[in-house]
């Protein structure tokens, strides 16, 4: 019996030893359907990675809602801008969609159109935090940005939001503002409580009441002195809760009901659409971890065009050989999220204005089997979605959406 | 039952000094050894009663009007009144006709809003203050005992559960929004937020992010109660007690339903499992 006692208690220990801080909130879990053909961000950019308690960092990008929108998700019609963090471990301070100030939600974002985000966010508690900017949709849930780790250093006492109420009164730190007010109503309610339940408490209770009860003698368990403790408490209550509710309204007369309401918000401007891509075909090789898209490429714009990057669910396959998309890689960007082997490209020479060309793009990297992308295989529609970042000579950048049916291949590719 | 009063004789009870409480163990017929071991008894049911119904009543809360209860920008002027009571009062009605139907104690009500408190600021604590972080602001939580006492007062007066159910359970609805304004109100004062007006409260839920909580989860006066211009709450409290009379009186039966003790007779296989019969085929 020991034996078994000491067996559990070393089983119970190892357990509660190999438990570890959950670092990740669960993105890779999301379908490839809803990653790859939904919101596709880009140019997102931590201000900062290591910031101290209480100091400020913003967090910026802009996303492309797919004009390819899955019908199995609810189209963004009601859309909050927001970040996911584990926990409060970051305050956010103001979140702005397009210039607009985004404490409440959006109505009706357009498919096909660019938006751009800006969140201001301080450090609250120290820790290494996976920070991501996150776009929630009614009716489909939060669709996650680009993850990068902020270190927050600093002591957690030391986190403090002062805020200036409209009528004057400076709170020095919102997150205990008004405590002792609630918690004093609280326990003056569980007095009054308290003290009933001792006035019967205190009696003879549950079997002796009950055996009472069974032969009849009610009157010695309610007396009328009973009845009238109990109009006296009743008395007490009303004039808590009126006088209460009377003394507040006084000392609070300019309060506000919850705020609530949809901002409604216009996309970027529309960039010319220079490039028009056509997938030809798509396949997924398995083993190979590689996706495989024969392109038909059209230049509709004036200047020399050069596939500079392929973009989906946040990965990033760079052609490597292209200066000007190397350098359009913020620092801050999660190096996670950008495979390592780039984007092999079958005609790596700028495509001329006006011309077609068919292009066999190549994106290979275990990044699609790390990031869970590789189960879009078992979606009910096989289909993929991404962007095409296209430069021209001066370096302007066009931004195309492709997608398409895509075929899973078993076996190696010749 | 036979053997108790078999056994009853009036003499000194040692525990109960008081006058009503010596004859109310006197008339049960308790010797002064059973009458001890009562009071035990009633230590271990206030036990039972404390930890198994904070659980229950927190749980059910929880799962019913979680949101609601769980954050300070959910408690608007419209639903949070409504919802809370009406799912609040449940337990408490059960509980108030088990204690006065089968021991005249007309405590039900309170013993459930209280342990129902106490559950609530436990799981605050450890929930989202020690495990997760969150501002205590943030969670504070609203309390149905200014109902509940109302519904004990009522049922002792009247003595009535129909009674009861209609000035009793109305109060504890309407009651509900007076009662915790008194202890809410600073976080309904107003600031200003990116050039538009926000309370304390929606800047509590809005700075300390919720991940999977966006703001168009929250449910703030959806509908077309705005007849009666910033009166809203008083027409949602006065339509929770009208609903909280029919709750009342609805889970003051179950309650009964679920405190009876019924028995069932044993079948020949069931005994031979328990080993008091010795086979089936015996």
């Amino acid at each position: 019996m020991l034996l078994k006692l000491i067996k559990f208690a070393a089983v119970c220990v190892a357990f509660i030893a190999g438990v570890s801080h959950a670092a990740a909130h669960g993105e890779r879990a999301q379908e490839p359907y809803l990653r790859t053909r939904t919101v596709q961000f880009y140019d997102v950019h931590f201000s900062k990675t290591d910031v101290k308690v209480n100091e400020r960092f913003e967090l910026t990008g802009k996303f492309r809602l797919m004009q390819d929108w899955p019908d199995a998700v609810t189209p963004p019609d009601i859309v909050f801008v927001s970040s996911i963090s584990p926990g409060p471990t970051i305050a956010r301070i103001e979140t702005y969609l397009n210039g607009e100030p985004a404490r409440q939600s959006f109505a009706r974002l357009e498919l096909g159109r660019d938006y751009e985000f800006r969140m201001v966010l301080e450090g609250r508690t120290p820790g290494s935090s996976h920070i991501h900017p996150s776009i929630s949709i009614k009716g489909s849930g939060p669709l996650v940005g680009p993850g990068q780790w902020v270190n927050i250093s600093g002591e957690a006492h030391s986190f403090a939001f002062p805020i200036k109420t409209m009528t004057g009164l400076q709170i020095e730190d919102l997150q205990t503002f008004g405590l002792v007010h609630a918690v004093g109503w609280h326990l003056a309610w569980l007095a009054v409580a308290a003290a009933w339940l001792s006035f019967w408490l205190a009696r003879p209770l549950i079997l002796p009441r009950w055996l009472v009860l069974q032969k009849g003698r009610e009157d010695l368990l309610i007396s009328l002195r009973d009845t009238g403790a109990g109009i006296i408490v009743s008395a007490i209550v009303l004039v808590m809760v009126f006088g209460g509710y009377v003394r507040a309204s006084a000392e609070y007369p300019y309060n506000v009901p919850l705020q609530s309401g949809l901002n409604r918000v216009a996309p970027l401007p529309a960039s010319p659409a220079y490039a028009e891509i056509k997938i030809i075909s798509a396949t997924y090789d398995v083993p190979g971890r590689s996706m495989r898209l024969a392109t038909q490429i059209t230049n509709k714009g004036s200047e020399p065009l050069s596939i500079g990057e392929l973009t989906t669910a946040n990965i990033r396959f760079l052609n490597q050989s292209l200066p000007v998309a190397m350098a359009n890689v913020d620092p801050s960007y999660p190096t996670d999220l950008i495979a390592r082997t780039g984007l092999k490209l079958s005609s790596d020479t700028p495509i001329n204005p006006g011309e077609t060309r068919e292009v066999r793009v190549e994106a290979t990297d275990a990044v699609w089997e790390l990031e869970r992308l590789v189960s879009f295989l078992t979606d009910v529609d096989s289909k993929f979605g991404g962007l095409l970042l296209l430069y021209a000579p001066n370096g302007e950048r066009v931004i195309a959406e492709m997608g398409g049916p895509i075929v899973p291949v078993f076996t190696e590719l010749e | 039952m036979a053997d108790i009063d078999a056994a009853a004789s009036p003499r000194e009870n040692t525990r109960f000094k008081d006058k009503k409480g010596e004859t109310v163990i006197s008339v049960s017929g308790l010797t002064p050894s059973a009458a001890r071991y009562s009071r035990l008894f009633d230590v271990l049911v206030v036990a039972a009663v404390v930890t198994i119904f904070a659980g229950a009543i927190h749980l059910h809360v929880m799962l019913t009007v979680g949101d609601w209860d769980m954050y300070v920008d959910w408690k608007d002027r419209q639903y949070w009144p409504l919802v809370m009571p009406v799912s609040m009062i449940m337990f408490p009605a059960a509980l108030q006709a088990i204690f006065w139907v089968n021991f005249r104690l007309p405590i039900g009500a309170t013993v459930g809003a209280t342990v129902l408190l106490i559950a609530t600021w436990i799981g605050r604590y450890a929930n989202w203050w020690i495990w997760t972080g969150f501002p205590f602001t943030e969670g504070v939580p609203s309390q149905a005992l200014a109902g509940a006492l109302l519904m004990d007062m009522t049922l002792i007066v009247l003595r009535n559960s129909l009674f009861t159910s209609i000035i009793g359970g109305f109060a504890f609805g309407f009651v509900f929004w007076p009662s915790n304004y008194s202890a809410l109100a600073p976080f309904y004062l107003p600031v200003e937020h990116q050039g538009m007006v926000a309370s304390l409260a929606d800047m509590i839920g809005y700075t300390f992010p919720r991940s999977n909580m966006p703001e168009y989860l929250r449910i703030i006066e959806r509908g077309t109660l705005r007849t009666f211009g910033s009166s809203v709450s008083w027409v949602s409290a006065a339509f929770a007690g009208f609903i909280c009379i029919f709750m009342h009186q609805l889970w003051w039966r179950l309650g009964l339903f679920a405190s009876q003790a019924t028995f069932l007779k044993n079948s020949d296989v069931v005994k031979s499992f328990m080993g008091i019969k010795s086979s089936v085929a015996s």
